[in-house]
C-alpha cells in the first residue's frame, strides 16, 4: 500500500465525519492562528522601531554634557577635537540646542514645530537636503545671524510655499529664512519630520539665554561600529571630566538593539504560551484517535484478516493524525493572515499608521511543520495501540 | 508434496481463573489440496478455534499447525499477515465488509496489501464481483444489499486473492435457507474449480454438501471421513442442552 494511498484513505476518513475532524482540529487551529497573529504583532512592533529609529539617525551618537560630579567642563572646541582625533571611527559632529517653543509666523504660534540650532554640518550629517536657496553656514555661526532654514511642512502650510525670503519669529527674535529642505517624509500630521526650523547652535543658544551647548550630535562611518564609537567618545570624555556621571552618551543603534531585543524575549512567551495551546491540541488529536481505534477495531481486524501488516495499519493511523493536525495547521495559517491584516486595519486607525501586524515566511511555516508533527507525535500512541490489536480479538469486537 | 494443511496434535487452552477450557485437544489431521471439508461440532465444541488456527489469525498453545509445509509456529507477525494475505481467503458468518467502502473497494482490499497496482486491481475486484453475480452493483454499498448478497461479496473478497485456501465460518447462519442454499452452490462450484474449500458449520444438512466431515467435540476430533457416511451424523453422545453463555 503505498503512502499516497494511505494519504488518500486519511483524507476519506476525515471528510467522512467532517463536524468531529474540524472539533479535533480546534485546538490546533486556535494554536496555529494565535503563533501567527502573535509573531505578525512581534515583527510588525519591530519594523516600527526599526522606521522610527531610522528617522532619527541609526549612525549617529547622542553626547549629552551635564557635568555632574566635576568641576571641568568641555569646549565645542573641545569636542571637535575628538571627532577629528578618532576620526578613523567617527565622522561629523554637529552641536544640537533645542529652542522651546515653537514659531510664530504673522500672529499664528505653531508650538509643533520643533527648532533646533546646528551646526553647518548638521543638515548634511541627518541627510536633509535643500530644496531652495541656501543651508546654515560657518559664517552663520560666528556671526551669530539671526537667519534659519524651514521644512517643507513649514513652508508649505504657513507661507504657501513662498518661505524664501520672509521671516519667522523664534522667542520674540526675528529670523530670515534662508532655506527649505526637501520633504522627507510622507506624514501630514503636525509635529512630523518635516515640521523644523535649524538655525545656527551659536544664536540658538544665545536664543536660549544660556551660552554653553549640552547637546551634541556624533556620526560614524560605519553603522556596526556604534559601540566602538561609543567608547571611543567615552574614553576622551572621562579623560576630560574623570567621572563618568559628568556625560552620557547614547547610541541609538544600542537603544534599538535593546529594545528589539526586550520585545523578542516579550514576544517569545507570548509565543510559547500560544505554542501550549498547540500541545493541548495535539493531545486532544491523541484523544479523538484513541477513540476512533476503539470504534475502529473491528475495522482493523478485518483488514488485519486480510493482510494488513502491523506497519501499514501504524502508518494509516499515524498518516491520519498527521493529516489531520496539518490541515488544523493549514486552516490556523489561513486564519493567522486573516486576524493580522484585520488587527493592521484596526491599530492603523486607532494608533498608528505605521504599525502593521506582519506575519512572517518563518512562522508559517514552523507553524505548519510543528502542527504536523504533533499530529505524528501524538498520533502515534494510538496508532501502536491499533496496530498491535490481536486480529481475532479485533475481529471478536463489538 | 505434503498435505495442504497439517495438524500434529494442535492444542488451545484458555485459562480462566483456575480452569481450563480446552477449545482443542490434541487435534491432528491432514487437509489435501482440492478438497472440500466440513468441520461440524455443537456449539463450544472448538470449530472456530480451528478454523482461527488453519487461518493463522490465532496460534496453538501446543503442537505443530503446517500449512503447505511450513511451520506457522515459527513465523513473526510480518510473516503471518503475508500467508493470511496470500494463501487464505476468509468467509465471516457477519460478512465483515468494511461499511463505508463500495463493493469494488472492498472486494480489492487483499490485492491492495499485496501491493497489486490500482487499475489491475480493480479489474480483479470487478471480475470476481461479476463471478458471484454482482457485477451490476459494484458502486454500491455494502448496507444497500441483502444478507445473501453481502455474503457474495465477501467470497468475492475471499477468492480475489486467489488463495490456496478458502476458510468460510459459519457463512450462511445469518442466512434464510434459500439464501443459504445460493451461497454453499457457490462454495460447490469454488471447489468443483478445484479450489480447497474448508466450511465450518453446526448444521448436519449444510455439512452434507462437503465430501469429507471432521466432526469435533470438546475440542477433539470425533469423526474424520466421507460425509456420506452414516457415521458421520451420529454423535458420540447427546450434549447437555444449552451450554451457549461461556
Ligand atoms: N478468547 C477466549 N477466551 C476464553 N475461552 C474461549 C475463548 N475463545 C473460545 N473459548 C472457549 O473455547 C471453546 C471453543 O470455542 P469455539 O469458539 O471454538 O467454539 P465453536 O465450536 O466455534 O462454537 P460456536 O458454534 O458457538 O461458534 C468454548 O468453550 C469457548 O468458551
Ligand atoms: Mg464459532
Amino acid at each position: 500500500m503505498s503512502y499516497f494511498e494511505t494519504l488518500t484513505l486519511a483524507l476519506r476518513n476525515i471528510s467522512g465525519s467532517k463536524m468531529r475532524s474540524f472539533l479535533t482540529m480546534l485546538g490546533i487551529i486556535i494554536g496555529v492562528t494565535a503563533v501567527i497573529v502573535i509573531v505578525g504583532l512581534g515583527n510588525g512592533m519591530e519594523n516600527y522601531m526599526r522606521e522610527s529609529f531610522a528617522s532619527l539617525g541609526s549612525n549617529s551618537l547622542n553626547v549629552i554634557i551635564n557635568g555632574r560630579g566635576s568641576a571641568r567642563s568641555v569646549s565645542i572646541d573641545d569636542m571637535y577635537e575628538v571627532v577629528a582625533k578618532h576620526s578613523d571611527v567617527l565622522e561629523q559632529i554637529s552641536p544640537v540646542a533645542s529652542v522651546s517653543g515653537g514659531i510664530k509666523t504673522g500672529n499664528e504660534a505653531h508650538r509643533s514645530t520643533s527648532v533646533t540650532g546646528v551646526s553647518e554640518d548638521y543638515l548634511d550629517m541627518k541627510d536633509f537636503h535643500i530644496a531652495a536657496g541656501r543651508g546654515i553656514s560657518y559664517m552663520d555661526i560666528e556671526d551669530r545671524k539671526h537667519v534659519c532654514v524651514i521644512g517643507d511642512f513649514v513652508n508649505d502650510q504657513y507661507y504657501e510655499g513662498h518661505g524664501l525670503g520672509d521671516t519667522v519669529r523664534i522667542r520674540g527674535a526675528k529670523f530670515t529664512i534662508v532655506g527649505i529642505l526637501e520633504s522627507e517624509t510622507e506624514d501630514t500630521y503636525v509635529g512630523n519630520t518635516d515640521d523644523v526650523v535649524f538655525m545656527p547652535y551659536s544664536t540658538a543658544s544665545r536664543v536660549n539665554g544660556y551660552g554653553t551647548i549640552y547637546n551634541y550630535n556624533i556620526t560614524m562611518h560605519d553603522e556596526s561600529q556604534a559601540a566602538l564609537a561609543k567608547q571611543v567618545i567615552e574614553d576622551a570624555l572621562f579623560e576630560i571630566f574623570a567621572d563618568s556621571d559628568a556625560y552620557n552618551v547614547i547610541s541609538m543603534t544600542e537603544i534599538l538593539d535593546f529594545m528589539t531585543t526586550m520585545l523578542n524575549v516579550v514576544i517569545t512567551v507570548l509565543a510559547i504560551i500560544a505554542a501550549i495551546s498547540l500541545l493541548v491540541g495535539g493531545v486532544g488529536i491523541m484523544n479523538i484517535m484513541l477513540v476512533s481505534v476503539t470504534e475502529r477495531t473491528r475495522e482493523i481486524g478485518i483488514r488485519k484478516a486480510l493482510g494488513a501488516k502491523e506497519s501499514v495499519i501504524m502508518r494509516q493511523f499515524v498518516m491520519e493524525a498527521a493529516v489531520t493536525s496539518a490541515l488544523g495547521g493549514t486552516i490556523g495559517i489561513l486564519l493567522g493572515y486573516m486576524l493580522s491584516s484585520v488587527a493592521t486595519k484596526i491599530i492603523q486607525i486607532a494608533l498608528d499608521p505605521m504599525l502593521a501586524v506582519t506575519p512572517s515566511w518563518d512562522s508559517v511555516l514552523m507553524a505548519f511543520g510543528v502542527s504536523a508533527g504533533i499530529g505524528v507525535l501524538f498520533g502515534y500512541l494510538p496508532a501502536r495501540k491499533a496496530a498491535r490489536l490481536n486480529p481475532i480479538d479485533a475481529l471478536r469486537y463489538e | 508434496m505434503g498435505a495442504l494443511i497439517e495438524f500434529q496434535e494442535v492444542c488451545k487452552y484458555y485459562y480462566m481463573g483456575d480452569t481450563t477450557v480446552k477449545a482443542a485437544d490434541h487435534i491432528s489431521m491432514k487437509i489435501e489440496r482440492g478438497e472440500f471439508v466440513a468441520i461440524v461440532g455443537q456449539s463450544g465444541s472448538g470449530k472456530s478455534t480451528c478454523m482461527n488456527i488453519i487461518g493463522c489469525l490465532d496460534v496453538p498453545t501446543a503442537g505443530t499447525y503446517l500449512l503447505g509445509g511450513r511451520d506457522v509456529g515459527k513465523m513473526n507477525k510480518n510473516e503471518l499477515a503475508e500467508i493470511r494475505n496470500e494463501m487464505l481467503g476468509f468467509i465471516f458468518q457477519q460478512y465483515n465488509l468494511l461499511p463505508r467502502l463500495d463493493l469494488i473497494e472492498n472486494v480489492e482490499i487483499p490485492l491492495m496489501y499485496k501491493g497489486v497496482p490500482k487499475a489491475e486491481r480493480r479489474k480483479r475486484a470487478q471480475e470476481v464481483l461479476e463471478q458471484v453475480g454482482l457485477g451490476d452493483k459494484l458502486k454500491s454499498k455494502p448496507n444497500e444489499l441483502s444478507g445473501g448478497q453481502q455474503q457474495r461479496v465477501s467470497i468475492a473478497r475471499a477468492l480475489v486473492g486467489k488463495p490456496a485456501v478458502i476458510l468460510a465460518d459459519e457463512p450462511t447462519g445469518a442466512l434464510d435457507s434459500h439464501t443459504s442454499r445460493e451461497v454453499l452452490s457457490i462454495l460447490q462450484q469454488l471447489h468443483r474449480d478445484g479450489n480447497t474449500v474448508v466450511l465450518i458449520t453446526h448444521d448436519n444438512s449444510i455439512a452434507m454438501r462437503a465430501e469429507r466431515i471432521i466432526r469435533l467435540e470438546d475440542g477433539q476430533v470425533v469423526y474424520d471421513g466421507d460425509s456420506k457416511s452414516p457415521d458421520a451424523l451420529v454423535q458420540a453422545h447427546i450434549p447437555e442442552d444449552e451450554e451457549e453463555e461461556k
